[in-house]
């Protein structure tokens, strides 16, 4: 790859190393909006066919946080169980993102922002172990 | 006023102030809350930030719903929006890419510490400082509505100087502005004043349910020298990962509630999708303008609630 600089200082493998994190991350948001978007809209018609009324206690919502629930959610096509599956991945879309951008920016050998992007990733990562151990 | 006069006002009273423990999941509730989320994410887009700033009052206030469940669903529909609004924004390459993830390191912690005190403090204290939040904003949005488009006209973007940390990040950016039709080049300044607000932004998204996202527009406008539509595209791109943060430990407390989750996130998405199509071809004076009446107007009403359930404070109300 040349590395020649153009008129406004920026090198040509800089301008091609930028074009290829953009249309990883453009690809990346637009997967993770249109998948969690059609699981939320499928969830959404299918409890408005037997409207309930819902609690808004943290006890129900955790209720919801076992595997074998998820499991029998889904097999049901339980509207709650989809909205959670849609909410883990619209949650985990722009975690996805920093990991895509990690990985562009290592491929373009843009050592800088390899490790803006790692530092992000573990101050998420530290968030969520938090989380799990005390923080609550 | 008779007895039953009394009651009926004390179940007014009741009905305004307290937040209901269940919730029928009606087509009214669904079409209300989708109406809010997609009106919340077209302003949203076209002003870089997450929209919690309506949908949180809108929620608490119209809907009667608990405080912090209003919160921890407005952070997740922040991410919706930033998923919508940052595509068509990195699509039309308007995000500076390299600012928006060197910013993210300070706000993700910044997230992280707002996330932690939203989990201790009461819910009086969050509103009353979301009031100040709103209020600060509607003086931010008003102050700086013509700003923009005579530093395009007069070139100032590109005139500036770069500090050290800019040029060493080569945080340099442009792209083409649909409304001045002219391509806009320009070069950062101000990283280290830039990054100290990009983690207050990230403490207010923990805290409040917001994005953060004017805080962040604010800075990369007014301090770091980055013309507000490309600090627009920069900001929705980098709320994602700062609600993202938040939704963690929210997600964590049993607090994000998946079917208001569902309709909100569907309605901010389509908000921000048709947001994003007409952002670059506004001129955003007039925009800025009617953004400052609305928040002034959520200001007062959160700023109202506040001091109610806190102090026992009773301010006049609109209607």
């Amino acid at each position: 790859m040349s590395n020649e600089e153009d008129s406004s200082g920026q090198s040509t493998a800089d301008n091609s190393g930028q074009l290829n994190v953009y249309a990883d991350v453009y690809k990346v948001l637009l997967g993770g909006m249109m998948v969690s978007t059609a699981l939320f809209a499928a969830a959404i018609v299918r409890a408005l066919l037997q409207p309930q009324f819902v609690p808004l206690t943290p006890e129900w919502i955790k209720q919801h946080y076992h595997w074998r629930v998820i499991a029998e959610g889904l097999l049901a096509f339980d509207p709650t169980v989809i909205m959670l599956i849609a909410t883990v991945l619209l949650i985990l879309t722009p975690i996805a993102r920093v990991v895509v951008s990690a990985y562009a920016f290592a491929v373009d050998d843009d050592r800088k922002f390899l490790f803006v992007t790692l530092s992000v990733l573990a101050v998420i990562m530290l968030t969520a172990v938090l989380g799990l151990f005390g923080l609550k | 006023m008779d007895k039953a006069d009394l009651g009926s006002a004390k179940a007014r009273l009741v009905e305004i102030y307290h937040p209901i423990k269940r919730m029928q999941y009606s087509y009214s509730f669904v079409v209300l809350l989708f109406g809010v989320a997609a009106f919340a994410g077209l302003f949203g887009a076209l002003l870089g930030v997450g929209g919690g700033i309506f949908l949180v009052p809108a929620m608490v206030l119209a809907l009667h719903l608990p405080m912090k469940i209003a919160v921890a669903a407005s952070v997740v529909s922040v991410i919706a929006t930033s998923n919508a609004g940052g595509s068509s924004y990195v699509d039309q390459r308007i995000t500076n890419l390299r600012l928006g993830m060197f910013l993210e390191v300070f706000t993700t912690v910044g997230a992280l510490s707002g996330s932690a005190l939203a989990l201790y403090l009461h819910d009086w204290v969050m509103q009353l400082i979301f009031a100040v939040m709103l209020g600060y904003m509607a003086y931010a949005a008003f102050s700086t509505r013509n700003l923009d488009d005579q530093r395009i006209a007069s070139g100032g973007f590109a005139k500036a100087k770069a500090d050290r940390f800019a040029r060493w990040l080569k945080l340099r950016g442009d792209y083409y502005d649909d409304a001045a039709k002219k391509e806009v080049q320009y070069v950062v300044n101000g990283v280290p004043l830039g990054a100290a607000i990009a983690y207050l932004a990230g403490i207010a998204s923990g805290l409040l349910g917001v994005g953060g996202g004017v805080l962040k527009v604010s800075a990369m406008n007014r301090y770091m020298n980055v013309p507000m539509k490309a600090a627009v595209g920069t900001s929705k791109l980098m709320i994602g990962v700062t609600a993202a943060v938040s939704s963690i430990l929210f997600f964590l407390a049993g607090l994000i509630h998946f079917t208001i989750v569902g309709p909100v996130a569907v309605g901010t998405t389509a908000g921000a999708t048709a947001g994003t199509f007409v952002m670059n071809r506004l001129h955003s004076a007039w925009l800025k303008s009617l953004f400052s009446i609305l928040m002034l107007y959520l200001a007062y009403e959160m700023l109202a609630k506040g001091l109610d359930l806190g102090f026992h404070l009773h301010l006049p109300a609109f209607a």
